[in-house]
């Protein structure tokens, strides 16, 4: 339409716009080359070159216009390709809004729900579903979330105002503890998707994201702030009201995986990890073995990828597919992302040594092809010779603790 | 990579290729991962905070030696603190990195010292103690001698950096591949020990100078 008007606005000026207007495209290249005479004050081309260089002309221009149509087919299939997933998304929306949401407690479960969230759950429904699916296991209301923010202002002012200090006296490390904590949030939220200039001072997200970390720290003080919580608070407010994004950020946080690696329980972690290996064995074995043979261990690259959700290892809308998933399956699919992409470049992965894979699987390329990539994590089995995730996970543990149990000449 | 390769065959006998591992710890926001990315790139970004370990391989070809170091860039908060030490595991160089205008990161990285302490053996590490932030000169709360002394008495090497205006960053790196070089002079007359696996590293990686 835009383009209509100012074509309407430059008619006068140009009557040559006028005739390119009724082209599809537009031949940019053809237009820009010239063939021309020489100049007056040279002495004509003999009427066989001058052929010649017709020729030659007519032959590039004729090349040009086929790239240039070939171009143009290419932007029109992508332009119908954009229109159809928008449709798709739009009929997703309707779906979801419609039939799913309004009977959530019996059709989050069924079969068509869960392939069509599969696909990727619509921006516009994802924070409802995600809301829904994490649950409120902790009961919190957002009278609660007022409470424990204003809790954490509190703190603020009397840092702020020096009244730490005089706190310092008796709390001791604790205290020195928790103002390090206030301010690396400061720190952090700073640092948190830099390149989306919404968290940062000044920006529209900053102060959400620092109060529902900062609240947190009130409602948790045993767990307080660990780097990495910063991105995923960052998730939920992108996709969630601010006290909404808390309840979801709180109840995340407490299941059982969260609970170990923001605790940093290492034990626990450990066992994690063994785990993921079991799945790693049985699913990739070849990897498996080269990873093993170079002593690369899944703490290398799991840890961040656990800690943030892979929302700073991923791009963001790959992330939120995959916490799409997470919400639906649970923590196994954290790990089963983790197996997708290993598998997605085990041809790279197995002619690198140490220290290349490592910095590989830290950074990965930002130009991850979505299908394949969920292609790869649909291929990984989460079933280990009968057995599943969290059976595994469980035998682990229960060894774990028989061992801790045991004398400890049988510990490690 | 590449250049490794093409160095094989006898021109490797006269300059043989050590791999070492190096790591950074100090407090978080200290700049370690500041530091690396000035080295590898020679530019300097706003780091995202470290979760967990980001890696890193620098090539140096000096006069006696292809050096290739393996830089291990340690997330800094101290929660993390247990899972720090799967990181410093078998490494050869340490950087324990303070932040100049932050007086409580300097005992941080005093902390970290005790604990490599305990770890390795006076000989077994090359720890070099990094004042980093030079650029923020009027904001400075830890004075050059403080760093510089604490360093003396525990023969540690010594740089004040500055990641930001690239300040001494190649430098301090340059200083721990020689005396990494160095002690493998002393220590072994034949080279040996960092080309293939050290007897410290646990992480042992055969033969990929090779590769």
């Amino acid at each position: 339409e835009y383009e209509e008007k100012t074509g309407r606005a430059h008619r006068p000026l140009s009557p040559k716009q006028n005739v390119r207007k009724n082209l599809d495209f537009e031949p940019l290249s053809t237009t820009a080359l010239i063939l021309e005479d020489r100049p007056a004050n040279l002495p004509a081309k003999p009427a066989e070159e001058a052929q010649k260089h017709r020729q030659q002309y007519e032959e590039m221009v004729v090349q040009a216009k086929k790239r240039e149509l070939k171009e143009a087919q290419k932007r029109k299939k992508q332009l119908e390709e954009r229109c159809k997933l928008e449709d798709s998304i739009g009929n997703a929306v309707l779906t979801w809004n419609n039939e799913i949401l309004p009977n959530w407690e019996t059709m989050c479960c069924s079969r068509k729900v869960r392939e069509l969230w599969w696909q990727g759950i619509p921006p516009s429904v994802r924070g409802k579903v995600w809301s829904l699916a994490i649950g409120n296991e902790l009961n919190i209301t957002h009278e609660l979330y007022d409470i424990c923010l204003a809790r954490a202002k509190e703190k603020w002012r009397s840092l702020s105002t020096g009244g730490a200090e005089v706190e310092c006296e008796d709390a001791g490390f604790s205290a020195a503890d928790r103002e390090a904590s206030l301010e690396l949030i400061k720190l952090d939220i700073s640092r948190t998707f830099p390149n989306l200039c919404i968290f940062q001072q000044g920006g529209p997200y900053h102060d959400t994201l620092h109060s529902i970390l900062g609240a947190y720290t009130c409602y948790r003080p045993d767990v307080g702030y660990v780097q990495g919580m910063s991105f995923i608070a960052a998730v939920l407010i992108l996709n969630l009201d601010t006290a909404d994004a808390f309840i979801a950020f709180s109840n995340l946080l407490n299941k059982p995986c969260q609970m170990a690696f923001f605790r940093v329980d290492h034990g626990l972690m450990l066992t994690y990890f063994a785990a993921f290996e079991v799945f790693f064995e049985e699913n990739l074995p070849k990897l498996f073995a080269h990873f093993k043979k170079n002593n690369l261990t899944p703490d290398i690259y799991l840890i961040d990828w656990i800690f943030t959700l892979y929302s700073k290892s991923l791009p963001l809308d790959l992330a939120c597919r995959v916490w799409d998933v997470f919400c639906r399956d649970g923590e196994e699919f954290l790990f089963r992302t983790a197996l997708g992409i290993l598998k997605l470049f085990e041809d790279i992965l197995t002619k690198m040594d140490f220290i290349h894979i490592a910095q590989f699987l830290t950074k990965l390329p930002e130009d991850l092809p979505s299908e394949e990539f969920f292609t790869s994590i649909a291929a990984i089995q989460m079933q280990s010779r009968n057995k599943k995730w969290a059976q595994i996970l469980a035998a682990l543990q229960k060894d774990n603790r028989e061992m801790e149990k045991g004398s400890p000449s049988l510990k490690r | 990579m590449a250049q490794e390769g093409a160095a094989g065959g006898s021109l490797e006998r006269h300059c043989p290729t050590y791999i070492y591992k190096v790591v950074l710890l100090g407090s978080t926001a200290v700049g370690k991962s500041s530091l690396a990315y000035r080295y590898m790139k020679n530019d300097f970004q706003e780091s995202l905070p470290t979760v967990g370990c980001s890696f890193f391989t620098k090539i140096l070809r000096m006069e006696s030696a292809t050096v290739k170091l393996e830089i291990w860039d340690t997330a800094g908060q101290e929660k993390y603190h247990s899972v720090c030490h799967l990181y410093y595991r078998g490494a050869h160089a340490a950087l324990l990195v303070y932040d100049i205008t932050n007086k409580e990161t300097l005992g941080r990285a005093k902390q970290w010292l005790k604990e490599l302490e305990k770890e390795f053996l006076h000989d077994e590490i090359v720890i070099a103690l990094v004042g980093n932030k030079t650029d923020l000169a009027e904001e400075r709360e830890v004075p050059t001698e403080e760093g510089e002394e604490f360093a003396r008495s525990r023969s540690l090497l010594f740089a004040e950096t500055s990641a930001k205006s690239n300040h001494q960053v190649k430098d301090v790196f340059m200083a721990v591949a020689l005396q990494l070089l160095q002690r493998e002079a002393e220590t072994a007359p034949a080279p040996r020990r960092g080309q293939h696996v050290d007897l410290g590293a646990s992480r042992a990686r055969t033969g990929c100078c090779r590769v």
